[in-house]
């Protein structure tokens, strides 16, 4: 229920175009980004440093950081390695996240160091992913899912198209839902589902601080332009950085689009 | 002994003697328009023989001056009409209405420098601007929609809040800080179509009184600004109507006597057609919205005898938005108000007026399962009352009081069963404003005036749901105005005034939104208060042909609302736990220069200012611009009548461009760009500019009927100022970014058929 974004039948009468305002290039930024869920894996931990506006989508990875997640409830500590891919840290002996269990990332990146800690809520299953199909120029695929009653929940959903990630995500909470069955519209990117296409949906339960987080970079990344003060959001990270560390439960399911 | 007694005996009798000789009687009336029976406010009434005597008449056109019996030749002049001159022999109370014709500028320039000794500039209180519809009809505008909240924008001091925005800011303050008045009653959400038009039909208005300093005290309730609009009464003589056709909507007006001489009504309406048109859209999206507004004025007075007056007036709106899929809004103002003048006696004037007022706005989601409608709104019920005592020329006072109960519900939901959303009720929220006010307006001598009064307010919070006295706030405000005439053309005024505002608007989003949540004050959101020192010089020449007005200001503002990061203002019961509160202050020097009269008419208006907040966790609680800090504020307006038949008009526009917050980097959250934000406000639109052109062609000009075709031509040279900037991942390039501009209005031409019988 955001506000509304207008330009309605003037539509006919504004125009858009391109512009390439100066922009400063502000101090760089650190960026740490991690997750640990209840589906098996290596869990991976990246930082990187901001870049400014008119540069590639690229982040320099940061190397040579000391990283560690502890599973402060089984009382397990599991030291990252960097991977060939530089900035990327990996797991090693936490195989499998535990809902409930309370998980704390330490990075030490040149001398400074940075902590966060996240609990991993209770599951919720994803029943089914459906399409809407109504307009078949825009196509948008929907979650099905039982919001459990009496819990504050917290969703964000990804979506897999033909086997690639969407760069996408969105971020839904039951504040003003508790206990609905909630079908949910979910936004693709770039380019459109189309029929035959196989989408992936995953509903992601991630904790209230990293929600907080994401719902406002969702706001930034997509919504700017009507926001009176856009401001950076605020990571659940302290010690000066970006970025989220999330305990998350993951349910997904997979369609082929048809009608 | 005998010779003190004797004394004594003198000096009480003396002054007994002289007032025997020469008593103080007065003169009183209403001032109107001839040919429509219209009351006439801000006329001023003057005595050649006598400069130092004057009055302006009240917002019900009623005058009163108390003088010593004599004779008097009395000139009563008014903008736009031919001057009124009447001699009197006055030797008991006297009544004396006058109605004044309008008369075409050229005659006015004649007259009035004929008349130069008529004063203008000492009985216009500091800060003042008053507009008529006449003064408006010829300015260029977006789709020949004449629009009053439009052309005061044109205004020194005033600052139009974005294309196509009938929002405005006034030195320095928000667009919620300026208190709009529709017949006394405040109209909360003054915009239609998302701020492209306001909600006044031009047809029902009779003037506005701007206040942007200096505020009387009977004034109240909002920090930076009073827009008192009155509705036309209606012609108390004949039965008339006018009306336009334009692109976008129809505009029709009826009006005539219920008794000739004795109560007149007016109704007008207009509505958008807009939605006509959408419905053959090969977009799909466009082709399923809703877009419409329309807006009903009523009036109606009468007169129960010399004495009474009633007065019932009325206004409706609505606004309705909604695409195929998804989201749709509708909102509305209604307002009423009922008034009864009563004249207790040649000095003493009063009115009591009943006043209401609601906005309420409802958002609708319509997404196939998730079927929502929230339901937001704000309710005043208000009862006022004002005195005007007019002991003598020297001495005029004004009290009264003001007692109004807000109710506003954030908001209710109301889902379908297969929604996502519970329903929800938000807590309504109570509060009790009430005032008392007390103001003196004293001229010593002819060339000083000064205006003193105070106004106290007590706002009480009052418990949700039973009504409970929380918490009471007291404010004084004291109103301070002196007026010093240097000589027949010049006058130099000074003001201090301190205004409390206790109705607070949250809105984060850069349009007019009718999202929007009110909030009374509580007891974590204090009353905003605002201090502001003005000065002003102010020059006549060649009588009233030319005006000039320099004026300088500062403002201080305490309590200022602003919201945390990302705070959600919608459906949340705690809202107050997501706000910032801070320091504001404003300065500036506002210039102005206008032609009156002659066949090319207009002004140039120029400010120079400077808006900045401190909240405490922005920019690390140092001073940063506001918004509407725009440094350099420029308009040229000016209207040519060419002949008989032809009218031609051009406004010009430009002002630094808004302080605004754009990111100084980006990163990587789930592998998309987001934007990193070093500064709020730390960047500058680009310079804002904007050309319009206008034309009128008078059709058929008889004594029964008129009809004339409007051209108008807005952004005539086509500048793309900026509505949004977006910042986004490129579509044609994902690994790169890009800045997207989105001008509302290119050229926009238009045509409007306008009629009166």
């Amino acid at each position: 229920m955001k506000p509304i974004a207008i330009i309605i039948v003037f539509l006919a009468l504004s125009c858009t175009k391109t512009i390439t305002p100066a922009l400063n290039t502000g101090a760089t930024q650190l960026i740490i980004q991690g997750a640990i869920s209840d589906t098996p894996g290596h869990y991976f931990v990246s930082i990187v440093n901001s870049t400014s506006f008119y540069t590639p989508n690229t982040y320099p990875g940061v190397s040579g950081a000391a990283v560690s997640i502890v599973d402060s409830t089984a009382g397990l500590r599991d030291i990252l390695t960097e991977t060939t891919t530089a900035g990327v840290y990996t797991t090693h002996s936490i195989v499998q996240g535990v809902s409930g269990h309370t998980y704390l990332l330490s990075a030490t990146v040149n001398g400074k160091t940075y902590t966060a800690s996240s609990t991993m809520p209770l599951p919720v299953a994803l029943d089914s992913v459906t399409f809407d199909t109504s307009d078949t120029t825009h196509i948008t695929a929907r979650a099905n899912y039982q919001d459990p009653p009496g819990i504050a929940n917290y969703y964000k959903y990804g979506m897999v198209i033909n086997g690639v990630v969407d760069k996408r995500f969105s971020i839904f909470e039951d504040r003003l839902s508790d206990g609905r069955y909630i079908r949910d519209k979910v936004d693709a990117d770039t380019g459109e589902i189309r029929r035959n296409y196989t989408v992936q949906l995953c509903l992601v339960g991630i904790d209230q601080y990293v929600a907080a987080y994401l719902r406002e970079a969702a706001d930034i990344a997509y919504n700017n332009g009507s926001l009176a003060a856009p401001a950076t959001p605020a990571s659940n990270i302290t010690g000066g950085c970006l970025g989220y560390f999330s305990a998350q439960t993951v349910s997904s399911k997979t369609r082929v689009v048809t009608w | 002994m005998e010779k003190n007694n004797m004394a004594i005996t003198l000096l009480v009798l003396l002054p007994l003697a002289l007032s025997a000789q020469k008593r103080n009687l007065s003169v009183a009336g209403t001032i109107k328009d001839k040919s429509s029976g219209e009351t006439l406010a801000g006329a001023t009434i003057g005595f050649p023989d006598h400069p130092d005597l004057g009055i302006v008449s009240n917002s019900y056109g009623f005058y009163s001056i108390t003088i010593p019996e004599g004779h008097y030749t009395m000139v009563v002049s008014f903008s736009g009409y031919a001057p009124d001159t009447v001699a009197f022999d006055l030797k008991q109370n006297l009544v004396l209405n006058r109605s004044l014709s309008a008369g075409n500028a050229q005659l006015q320039q004649v007259v009035v420098t004929g008349s130069k000794k008529i004063n203008n500039i000492l009985k216009t209180p500091p800060g003042l601007q008053r507009l008529t519809v006449n003064d408006i009809k010829d300015v260029p505008v977006l789709l020949g929609e004449k629009d009053i909240l439009k052309t005061l924008q044109l205004l020194p001091g005033v600052k139009s809040a974005g294309d196509g925005s009938s929002g405005f800011y006034v030195r320095g303050g928000n667009s919620d800080q300026n208190l709009i008045l529709l017949d006394e009653a405040p109209v909360y959400n003054a915009t239609h179509l998302l701020g492209f038009f306001s909600v006044f039909n031009s047809d029902a208005i009779k003037d506005v009184s701007l206040y942007k300093g200096g505020m009387p005290a009977n004034y109240g309730g909002r920090l930076a600004s009073v827009e008192d609009i009155k509705m036309r009464d209606g012609n108390d003589q004949q039965l008339a109507g006018s009306g336009g056709i334009g692109l976008i909507s129809s505009r029709l007006n009826l009006e005539g006597p219920i008794v000739r001489d004795k109560g007149s009504f007016m109704i007008t309406g207009r509505r958008t057609y807009a939605d006509l048109f959408t419905g053959l859209a090969s977009d799909t999206n466009v082709k399923h919205s809703t877009l419409y507004f329309y807006d009903v004025n009523l009036k109606a007075n009468y007169k129960l005898g010399d004495k009474d007056r009633v007065f019932l007036s009325g206004y409706f709106g609505k606004d309705a938005l909604s695409f195929q899929h998804g989201r749709g809004v509708d909102w509305g103002n209604s307002t009423g108000t009922f008034r009864w003048n009563h004249i207790f006696s040649s000095r003493l004037f009063s009115n009591s007026s009943l006043i209401y007022s609601n906005y309420n706005y409802n958002t609708q989601f319509t997404a196939n399962y998730n079927n929502v409608r929230v339901t937001s709104g704000i309710t005043d019920y208000q009862w006022k009352e004002d005195i005007n005592y007019y002991l003598n020329p020297r001495n005029k006072f004004d009290l009264g009081f003001d007692v109004i109960y807000h109710v506003t519900q954030p908001g209710q939901a109301v889902s379908d069963q297969t929604s996502k959303y519970n329903n929800i009720t938000l807590e309504k929220k109570y509060a009790m404003e009430n005032s008392v006010y007390a103001s003196h307006e004293w001229s010593p001598t002819g060339k000083f005036k000064f205006t003193y009064g105070i106004r106290l307010t007590a706002l009480s919070v009052l418990g949700p749901g039973n009504g409970k006295l929380v918490k009471t706030y007291w404010n004084p405000e004291p109103r301070l105005a002196a007026t010093w005439q240097l000589d027949e053309e010049s006058s130099v005024k000074l003001a201090y005034d301190r205004n409390v505002q206790n109705i607070h608007l949250l809105n984060n989003s850069t349009s007019t939104s009718p999202t929007n949540v009110y909030l009374p004050t509580s007891n974590v959101v204090q009353p905003e208060i605002s201090d502001q020192f003005s000065a002003g010089y102010y020059r006549n020449f060649h009588g009233r042909t030319y005006e000039f007005s320099s004026e300088v200001y500062y403002k201080s503002m305490q309590n200022q609302l602003d919201y945390k990061n990302n705070a959600n203002l919608i459906g949340n019961n705690n809202v107050e736990a997501d706000l910032l509160f801070g320091k504001g202050r404003a300065y500036g020097w506002e210039s102005y220069f206008h032609k009156r009269a002659g066949r090319l008419t207009g002004w140039i208006s120029y400010t120079l200012s400077r808006t900045e907040r401190q909240i405490s966790g922005i920019n690390n609680g140092s001073w940063y611009p506001a918004t509407q800090d725009q440094t350099h504020n420029v308009s040229i307006v000016g209207v040519y009548k060419y002949n008989r038949k032809w009218t031609f008009s051009a406004s010009w526009v430009y002002n630094t461009g808004n302080a605004v917050t754009w990111p100084s980097g980006k990163f990587p959250v789930d592998g998309a760009p987001v934007y990193y934000y070093a500064s709020r406000n730390g960047y500058r639109l680009p310079a804002y500019h904007r050309l319009d052109l206008g034309a009128t062609l008078q059709l058929k000009k008889t004594a029964k009927f008129q009809s004339d075709l409007n051209f108008s031509i807005y952004n005539a040279y086509g500048q793309s100022n900026p509505y949004t900037i977006q910042f986004q991942r490129d579509p044609n390039n994902p690994m790169l970014t890009q800045v997207q501009q989105t001008t509302l209005f290119k050229t926009v031409p238009s045509i409007t058929y306008n009629f009166k019988f």
